[in-house]
């Protein structure tokens, strides 16, 4: 029954997707800006015959309607085109990049979620403490500071003065890791490469954090709140009454009900960390998507962008799919 | 009555619970004395906002942060409850004394299925001897709890329990809710039961069940309880014993018969007077005139006093005692004191009032 009920939301993200696709298909069309002059402006002095064969090439003198439709076509076949400018195929390009961003982004959610979780919940059970009012303004501040700004200030305090981290990449060579699934951490665990192991962890370290700190904001003040409502309910009440210790009234009684807002939460996060990510990657030179489509926008790549938009848009909604399925096991009251 | 029921059970001594507010501190319960005896069943009477849940909250010490008990005694079985550690004080809620609430549904938990919720309070007291299953045996201890979650939830009339173990609070209705959190209450026996207004949130029909299940255990098993209450009929009909009570004090109290056939107190007659009864058509229901006052702010006299038709100026000037009357019921009013002894007391009109 679930799994059809799953399979069913997971057709229902094909037309969720084809939207996307028009309207990146759109926009990169509708930016000042073209391709072939962007190209060419970087290569030099070049004939204009040229110029109108690579126009041709890249059907950027046919109709828009005709090129769009030419998009959708292949796109639906899964073929995302060729590369404007590195001249290579943009689902290979978009595979050799995914999983960076994946490493990244499971990074910074599973930072933040380890920080959010303990302050959440002692904040809320200690209402009013030094420490509730402490984590509160932290929280406040985590959710105001630009990651931009904060990934400066980390690599300036950890990196440049202390020395203790590394600047840029995802691992030192030398380790000599073998690549499995491409998340060096987890490839490095399976291989049994200790090196490896602290290397790339030293290397995901500040970007998890530049990444993580606003989520582990947004998610503690949620559970925060959630907690001080599910710890005042009457459920809790009758928990103590029972004879339930005091961290079992906690952390199963007002801990399981207050995850269910928190969930949803957690799930708009996946969003900002996907978007989020185009940032730090600049920042710590972090080989993964949002510096690809970073610079794709810059270049016109149009292939480029709209194969990376796709496959954004793709992982946002099937990481809301996980949410709402993860939410049905929390909430009784809720069905697919 | 043998000796057995005579023991007593609980008996509050002078028990004060406060709420620090904003507006100053709100006496909730103010000097409440009760006992109860093994197998008695125990009427707390009075209007909302009385201080009748605070004092259940307060004999499982169960009273949110910031209100606190402030003074008096909650002994049961011989001992203090005050002096118990929380270790001890956990022992004894649950497994001696349960607590069944006014709204069932937000009283259970939406997260976990009927079945388990009621397994937890056996398995927190450790009720099924598990001591001589080692190993896979305990699959056998596992079992025998089930069985005995199953027992009971069948005992308060759940039917076809086996399908029901697995259902969530949202999936019962408000009768069946309310089945299930006396099951909880039930599932390790214990010798007092507090129910707080546990048929308030129920129509009338479902209301007379829960009562009759209440009154079956209370024979079966010589559970006493105390049942919370605003409805002094319900009380009457229930109860073998009532306290009425007004603005945190008990104002009268006694056998049942005696409070309910010559209330000595001005409320208690008050309560009386405004009860509908079906039987007597035509007759007019008398409303209490007034509101209950502002437990922040009590007088230092008789808080009944503004809206007592019997009210002379000696009401106000100091706290009144809780006295004898010549019925055998204890009532807080000066009505009930001996003048001659009480020579502070301008009480000039007592004798027009008697005759
Ligand atoms: N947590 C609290 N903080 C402050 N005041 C409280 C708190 N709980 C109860 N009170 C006050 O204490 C008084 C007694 O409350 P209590 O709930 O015991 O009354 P009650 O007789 O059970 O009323 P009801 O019939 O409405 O359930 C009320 O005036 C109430 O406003
Ligand atoms: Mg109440």
């Amino acid at each position: 029954m679930r799994a059809i009920k799953i399979l069913e939301r997971v057709i229902a993200t094909i037309p969720i997707m084809f939207g996307v696709a028009i309207m990146v298909f759109l926009f990169m069309r509708l930016t000042p800006g073209d391709p072939v002059d962007i190209m060419m402006g970087q290569g030099g002095a070049v004939s204009a015959g040229e110029m109108e064969r690579l126009r041709h090439e890249f059907h950027l003198d046919q109709p828009l309607s005709i090129q769009l439709w030419l998009f959708l076509k292949d796109a639906f076949r899964g073929d995302l085109g060729y590369s404007y400018v590195q001249k290579r195929p943009v689902i290979d390009l978009i595979v050799e990049r995914l999983p960076a961003t994946i490493e990244l982004a499971l990074g910074a959610l599973i930072f933040g979620l380890i920080i959010a979780m303990p302050v959440g919940i002692i904040s809320a059970v200690r209402q009013n403490s030094l420490l509730d009012r402490f984590s509160m303004a932290g929280a406040f501040l985590g959710i105001s500071m630009p990651a931009f700004w904060l990934g400066i200030i980390l690599i300036l305090v950890f990196s440049v003065r202390l020395h203790w981290l590394p600047v840029q990449g995802r691992i030192d060579h030398s380790a000599g890791l073998q690549e499995v699934t491409g998340l060096y951490v987890l490839d490095s665990l399976l291989t049994g490469n200790r090196e490896a192991v602290a290397s790339s962890l030293k290397h995901l370290a500040l970007p998890a954090v530049t990444l993580g700190a606003g989520v582990a904001a947004v998610v503690a003040r949620v559970l925060r709140s959630s907690m001080l409502e599910t710890l005042r309910s009457d459920y809790v009440t009758l928990a103590r009454a029972k004879g339930a210790s005091e961290w079992m009234v906690v952390l199963k009684h007002a801990l399981r009900n207050a995850l269910i807002p928190t969930v949803t939460v957690v799930g708009l996060q996946i969003g900002v960390l996907l978007g989020g990510n185009m940032i730090v990657e600049t920042v710590f030179g972090w080989p993964g998507l949002g510096r690809l489509v970073v610079t794709a926008i810059f270049n016109r790549d149009f292939p480029l962008v709209q194969g990376t938009v796709m496959v954004y848009a793709f992982t946002f909604v099937m990481a809301n799919l996980i949410v709402d399925v993860l939410y049905t096991y929390l909430n009784p009251k809720i069905t697919l | 009555m043998n000796s057995i029921q005579q023991e007593i059970l609980l008996e509050l001594r002078n028990l004060s619970t406060v709420y620090p507010t904003k507006r100053g501190l709100v006496r909730a319960v103010d000097g409440v004395g009760f006992s109860v005896k093994r197998g008695q069943i125990l009427g707390i009477v009075g209007e909302s906002g009385c201080g009748k849940s605070t004092v259940l909250l307060s004999i499982l010490r169960l009273i949110r942060r910031p209100g606190y008990i402030d003074q008096g005694q909650i002994i049961f079985r011989g001992q203090d409850l005050r002096g118990l550690s929380s270790n001890a004080m956990r022992n004894i809620r649950g497994r001696e004394i349960s607590m069944i609430f006014q709204d069932p549904l937000s009283t259970l938990n939406p997260a976990f299925q009927i079945g388990q919720q009621i397994h937890e309070s056996l398995r927190l007291h450790q009720v099924i001897d598990g001591s001589r299953s080692l190993g896979p045996l305990k699959m056998g201890q596992r079992a025998r709890e089930k069985e005995r979650v199953l027992e009971v939830m069948t005992e308060v009339g759940i039917p076809s329990p086996v399908d029901r173990y697995t259902a969530y609070p949202h999936q019962f209705s408000g009768g069946m809710q309310q089945r299930a959190l006396i099951a909880i209450a039930l599932v390790c026996e214990p010798a007092l039961l507090l129910a707080d207004e546990p048929t308030t949130a129920l129509d009338v029909t479902i209301q007379a069940q829960i009562l009759d299940l209440m009154r079956r255990i209370n024979q079966n098993r010589g559970t006493a309880i105390i049942l919370v209450t605003h409805d002094l009929g319900l009380a009457a009909e229930f109860c073998d014993t009532i306290a009425v009570m007004y603005a945190g004090r008990i104002v009268e109290q006694g056998p049942v018969d005696d409070v309910v056939a010559n209330p000595q107190h001005p409320y208690t007659q008050g309560l009386l007077a405004c009860r509908p009864r079906i039987s007597e058509r035509g007759q007019r229901v008398q409303p209490i005139p007034g509101n209950v006052p502002d437990l922040a702010e009590l007088p230092p006299g008789c808080p009944f006093a503004p809206r007592c038709s019997y009210q002379r100026g000696a009401c106000d000037e100091g706290p009144i005692p809780l006295v004898s009357t010549s019925l055998g019921n204890i009532s807080r009013c000066l009505l009930h004191v001996d003048y001659r002894r009480q020579k502070d007391w301008k009480w000039t009109d007592r004798v027009a009032l008697e005759a």
